[in-house]
């Protein structure tokens, strides 16, 4: 351990006498917060990834400011103008600000992404520790469960629930939020693999049964005493996650079933580019690159994370 | 090992039930019933007719009973007609599997071929340029939509070079030389993604490799740098990367959904496809289940290559 990462962990055990506790704890976060951003200086892919995922967050939060026309708005004087001054992007077939399509269709795509991870962690996490920690009749049924949902490869699961949420005729935000649940759902069955792998590791060690003799309830250590030992892990995997989430995403609206148009989107907006392939190929290049960048972003930053957290890894 | 075998088998039972449950369930998700399904856009109104086919599919039943029929049916391959050309559903996907096995099976190959040389030379040079450069084209690599990428190749290959095709299928019986040039384009497509994975996998299990005992030993015998590379490290290195590019092979299978539909690809993937834009119901699930299934069979082979390629496995469950 270097003097400074030693000094920055003493720094939250001294405690002056006069402290509220609330101070106290804001002291700690806030060292802990330098701590995380010291630990992330470290690896280059992570700083990278940060910095990318940085400008993600500012187009989700920022989008609307951000966009310079309407995204849905048609023009039909200006269509499928090449990037210029007034439209950085170009314009579309209907003469649509490209640049801010981008932008609204991003912010929407990754909050959709971010929403699924939460999702599927929330259900995934409990389920995985309690599969772990339990063992016995529960795990095994988890486990057989879990097995099922991860026999549906990539898209297909996605498939078969979009394509009854179409039947429905849900539009607008009940679109949207059958798609966190399609995403989630074939999210939590690898988390709670995940989860119950290093659960079953955690649940022998000398800690828990500590706890245990202390006479802790069983279900607060696993969620007290073991979970946040599961925590790197999980990061590492619902960061990539994420990455893989956006590229559904769009696949799923390359393919039409996702919202259907005129919300910008970049699935859609590039299946619609395609048809005018031959004559504006421009069209077609910026919500791949967006959806690329962002994917990148995620990638980057949760192979850094991995690196970061697992040492042993990084000497790779 | 046949213990291994057996339970292993055992553990499939739960997962195929998942699997057709849930194919099975989608049909019933849809909202009005099976029989406005399977009407399509006609609907049914005569109360006669609706009886009789309700008897006939068995919908007056309880719904486990439905399934336990419909399963009955699904092990003896007879998923229904399709709703569109009216012909077996399991003639309509057994037409369709050489074309997606084809493509599959190549796009597999291709990125295997790139991924493990550029994987180990990435790790024995590691640190250097090519290292670097191997693990930058491979995180894009990953991080590309498929999709976009075959837009993308698409427009340069075929719209502005006009070299290749830029959709149709040829089968490898028909004429074997046109078959490769209507492959190139989709199995470059499917395969890009595999290799950049594979290549990360390669070049990670090679570094673990490289640093364990025997590699020492050998080199301190005074072994050439390659034979120890090539004849003894990346031997035992390839036994993770090939047992996880099976395990991917499932995935890619899924992603023939979308690659196919780009380059007219008549393939298992195609087929679902169109299903769904036709609201081809009993096509979707058998294409569904057919591919689940066949994602199930690969990862149970694959779990028993990996035994037999390395048996200080334990042999628990």
């Amino acid at each position: 351990m270097t003097d400074l990462q030693l000094r920055s962990r003493h720094r939250t055990d001294r405690v002056a006498a006069d402290e509220t506790p609330f101070r106290i704890h804001m002291r700690r976060l806030r060292s802990n917060i330098g701590n995380a951003f010291y630990e992330l200086r470290k690896s280059r892919t992570a700083s990278i990834g940060a910095i990318l995922i940085a400008c993600l967050m500012v187009i989700v939060v920022f989008g609307q400011s951000l966009a310079t026309h309407d995204p849905i708005k048609s023009n039909y004087r200006d269509r499928t103008a090449p990037p210029s001054a007034e439209h950085i992007m170009g314009t579309d077939k209907f003469g649509r600000d490209i640049y801010s399509r981008v932008i609204i269709g991003g912010q929407r795509t990754i909050l959709i992404s971010m929403a699924a991870v939460a999702f599927g962690l929330a259900i995934g996490i409990p389920v995985g520790i309690c599969s772990g920690f339990y063992g016995g009749r529960f795990d095994s049924i988890i486990m057989r469960v879990t097995d099922g949902f991860l026999a549906f490869p990539g898209l297909l699961l996605y498939l078969l629930i979009v394509t009854v949420a179409r039947e429905w005729k849900l539009y607008g935000f009940w679109n949207d939020a059958i798609l966190v649940f399609a995403l989630g759902l074939a999210f939590w069955p690898e988390v709670a693999r995940l989860a119950r792998g290093t659960a079953l590791v955690e649940a022998k060690k000398e800690y828990v049964e500590a706890a245990q003799v202390m006479g802790e309830r069983s279900f607060l250590i696993a969620m007290g005493q073991i979970l946040p030992n599961c925590v790197s892990p999980l990061i590492v995997n619902a960061t990539v996650r994420l990455g893989y989430m956006i590229l559904i995403i769009a696949a799923l609206s390359y393919l039409g079933l996702g919202t259907p148009p005129p919300t910008p989107d970049w699935g859609s907006d590039l299946r619609a580019a395609q048809d005018h392939l031959e004559s504006h190929p421009m069209i077609a290049v910026f919500p791949g690159l967006a959806i690329c960048f962002s994917v990148l972003a995620f990638n980057l930053f949760g192979d850094g994370l991995r690196d970061i957290l697992d040492p042993r890894l990084a000497e790779r | 090992m046949l213990i291994y075998t057996i339970n292993r088998l055992l553990q499939l039972i739960p997962v195929v039930f998942v699997l057709t449950v849930v194919v099975f369930g989608f049909v019933h998700a849809l909202p009005g019933d099976l029989i406005d399904a399977m009407g399509g856009t006609e609907s049914i109104d005569d109360p006669e007719v609706r009886a009789a086919l309700e008897k006939e599919l068995g919908l007056d039943q309880p719904i486990v009973v439905q399934y336990w029929l419909w399963l009955e049916k699904v092990v003896q391959g007879d998923f229904g007609n399709s709703l569109i050309t009216r012909r077996p559903v399991a003639t309509e996907l057994l037409e369709r599997i050489p074309a997606t096995a084809y493509l599959a099976v190549v796009g597999i190959g291709l990125s295997l071929l790139i991924a493990i040389p550029l994987g180990t030379i990435a790790a024995v040079r590691r640190n250097s340029i090519t290292d670097y450069t191997a693990q930058i084209t491979s995180l894009i690599g990953i991080s590309i939509p498929e999709f976009w990428f075959a837009i993308l190749s698409i427009l340069v290959f075929s719209l502005y070079f006009n070299l290749l095709p830029s959709s149709g299928y040829v089968g490898p019986g028909e004429d074997f030389g046109l078959s490769i040039w209507y492959l190139i384009l989709p199995a470059v497509a499917i395969g890009f993604r595999q290799a950049a994975y594979t290549t990360r996998l390669t070049r990670s299990s090679m570094l673990d490799e490289i640093g364990k005992d025997y590699v020492i030993t050998h080199r301190s015998l005074g072994l050439s740098e390659r034979k120890v590379i090539y004849k003894y490290t990346l031997r035992n290195a390839l036994i993770p990367t090939i047992t996880i590019s099976g395990l991917q092979f499932a995935n890619l299978l899924g992603g023939t959904v979308v690659l196919e539909t780009i380059f007219s690809w008549p393939g298992i993937g195609l087929t679902i496809y169109q299903a769904i834009q036709l609201r081809d119901y009993p096509v979707i699930q058998a294409g569904i289940l057919f591919l689940g299934f066949m994602v199930v069979i690969i990862n149970l082979l694959v779990d028993l290559l990996y035994r037999v390629l390395n048996p200080r496995v334990g042999t628990g469950t």
